[in-house]
């Protein structure tokens, strides 16, 4: 049975669409990429899922309950980062901590000790007094001290610092090696290639395309770079499949690339090559390869 | 839903202080002040039209007792009971889905229904503290001044205004299953309250207006210092906080969260 499922989940704010028909499937143990531009739709996805807003049409059902009828009993299995956190200002994190910890039937306040000791987050201040930043620690700290089943992230690492990223990134590793099912939404490719098994892309509230991060990477278009110790036939290189965009200067050829690699690097090598440089794809490129196998 | 409740109430111990303070400082000084007052003021009084006295529940003010509900438990009291009441549950309500707390709350395995429940709960906790607080403070300026204060007759003035100010409590949720605005929550059950409020006064101006009084909870208000908790009242506008309260949980549950 899948963790999260669901199925033509559409969501209308009013005439306005929020996402329509998204079908996806979340295996248990699995991490989970959400990624997508800002008003894509993710977050809609998520709280349609977590019953805060109500579909419009279709379904989505979390552990095989229904996230409308059952949502109290998911809920008790699930850890959940709400995007742009917030408990009010006058709460401290320890406060917010003490009244989920009872809620939740927890005495003490599980592992959020260690947590906020591995996050250098103050649990003590309030939290309007607190940076960005270090209000999220206290979100995360609070989305998994009880060592949920499901952990729903939405944009996590907005506003950590890259080092505190970095933890959270190993955090989520080893949330997956205790069996934990991880969705994590983001806008940042790098962060979802490091941690996820694979990933849902969601443009203008449709989900574009489900893949292994491999294959999405594989798949996008990436901007290559190469120098010549002799001059190239250009025309030669233009017509190798996968080759898009090509300019030649000053013995310099620049140009697109998607899909296999392996006849582009052949057909370089018959040539004296002094470098190369072959760019990480950006976001913007993965969902250009989208929208293109879609036209 | 207990801990809910306490921790509601948490944050709102300022408030009880807030809003107690001032109006059991007003209170105590209205009955502080009465000895002094108490010849001139009935020679006033008996100036005053008829309708004006029954209109504002003025009456001989020949007693503490009845200069205090005509001063404060008649007006002041009341209307500002109702608006904490509202501005109450808009704050755990609409105020909470506005700060991102209601998001996170309802991450934990607790229905919408029980934070509604404890929403309204821990106002009715509140507006009591409240009243108990003005209460003690006039019962002190009655002491200090040596008005003679009739503590029962008091405490049933007081007593009196906690149904009605729920009510408004239970409107302030009924819209907020409608918008989670705290401006359009606050502002339009104030505009309710104070509309009901003069149409209860010019209902009782104009006899034939009365039945404007009917869509007011004014009309159940009575004067309690003088005449008593009317039992039948107290628990049926109670009541009514009650079903309204209910029927604003249910419009809730039905209700996007939005930020």
């Amino acid at each position: 049975m899948a963790t999260i499922e669901t199925e033509d989940l559409t969501k209308f704010y009013g005439a306005k669409r929020g996402i329509e028909d998204v079908t996806l499937s979340v295996e248990p143990g699995e991490v989970f990429g959400f990624l997508g531009p800002n008003g894509a739709g993710k977050t809609t996805t998520i709280r349609t899922m977590l019953d805060l807003l109500h579909p419009s049409r279709g379904s989505a059902r979390l552990f095989g309950l229904d996230s409308r009828r059952e949502s109290v009993a998911i809920r008790r299995r699930i850890g959940n980062l709400p995007g742009d956190f917030g408990f009010g200002k006058r709460a401290s994190g320890r406060e917010a901590l003490s009244l989920l910890a009872r809620l939740r039937g927890i005495e003490g306040g599980g592992r959020a000790e260690r947590l906020a000791e591995r996050f250098h987050a103050d649990l003590d201040r309030p939290l309007g007094e607190l940076s960005r930043g270090n209000r999220q620690k206290v979100g995360l700290i609070l989305a998994l001290f009880h060592n949920p089943e499901l952990l729903v992230l939405d944009e996590p690492t907005s506003g950590l610092d890259p080092l505190m990223q970095e933890e959270f990134l190993a955090l989520v590793g080893e949330e997956r090696e205790r069996g934990c099912t991880v969705f994590v939404s983001s806008h940042e490719l790098d962060e979802v290639e490091r941690v996820c098994d694979r990933v849902g892309i969601i443009r203008d509230g449709r989900l574009v395309a489900v893949e292994g991060v491999a294959e999405l990477l594989g798949k996008a278009q990436r901007r290559v770079s190469v120098e010549f110790a002799e001059p190239v036939d250009a025309a030669e290189l233009r017509s190798l499949p996968g080759v898009t965009e090509l300019e030649t200067a000053d013995g310099r050829v620049v140009f697109r690339a998607s899909g296999d690699l392996d006849a582009i690097v052949k057909a370089l090598a018959r040539y004296r090559v002094t470098d190369v440089e072959i760019a990480h794809p950006t976001l913007e490129e993965v969902f250009l390869t989208y929208y293109e196998e879609r036209l | 839903m207990t801990a809910l409740i306490v921790a509601q109430l948490r944050d709102r111990r300022r408030s009880v202080l807030a809003w107690g303070l001032p109006l059991g400082l007003m209170s105590a000084l209205v009955v502080a002040i009465y000895p002094s007052v108490e010849e001139a003021l009935a020679e006033a009084i008996r100036s005053y039209p008829e309708a004006l006295k029954e209109a504002f529940g003025i009456g001989d003010l020949s007693n503490v007792e009845q200069y205090l509900e005509a001063e404060m438990l008649s007006l002041i009291v009341p209307l500002a009971a109702g608006y904490l009441a509202v501005r109450s549950v808009a704050s755990g309500l609409s105020g909470a889905a506005e700060s991102g707390r209601l998001d996170v709350l309802l991450s934990a395995p607790v229905s919408r229904r029980r934070v509604v429940a404890s929403g309204f709960a821990a106002t009715a906790v509140e507006l009591a503290a409240v009243l108990a607080v003005s209460l003690a403070l006039t019962a002190c300026g009655s002491w200090l001044s040596g008005a003679g204060l009739s503590l029962g007759a008091a405490l049933a003035g007081f007593a009196n205004v906690w149904p009605l100010a729920l009510v408004f409590a239970a409107l302030g949720i009924v819209v907020t299953g409608a918008s989670l605005r705290t401006n359009v929550v606050t502002g339009s059950v104030a505009g309710v309250l104070v509309a009901m409020y003069v149409a209860d006064l010019v209902g009782r101006l104009d006899p034939g207006l009365d039945w404007v009084r009917y869509g007011s909870v004014f009309r159940y208000y009575g004067a309690a210092v003088e005449d008593g908790i009317d039992p039948l009242a107290f628990g049926g506008v109670t009541a009514v906080a009650v079903g309204l309260a209910a029927l604003g949980a249910l419009a809730f549950e039905r209700h996007d969260l939005t930020r």
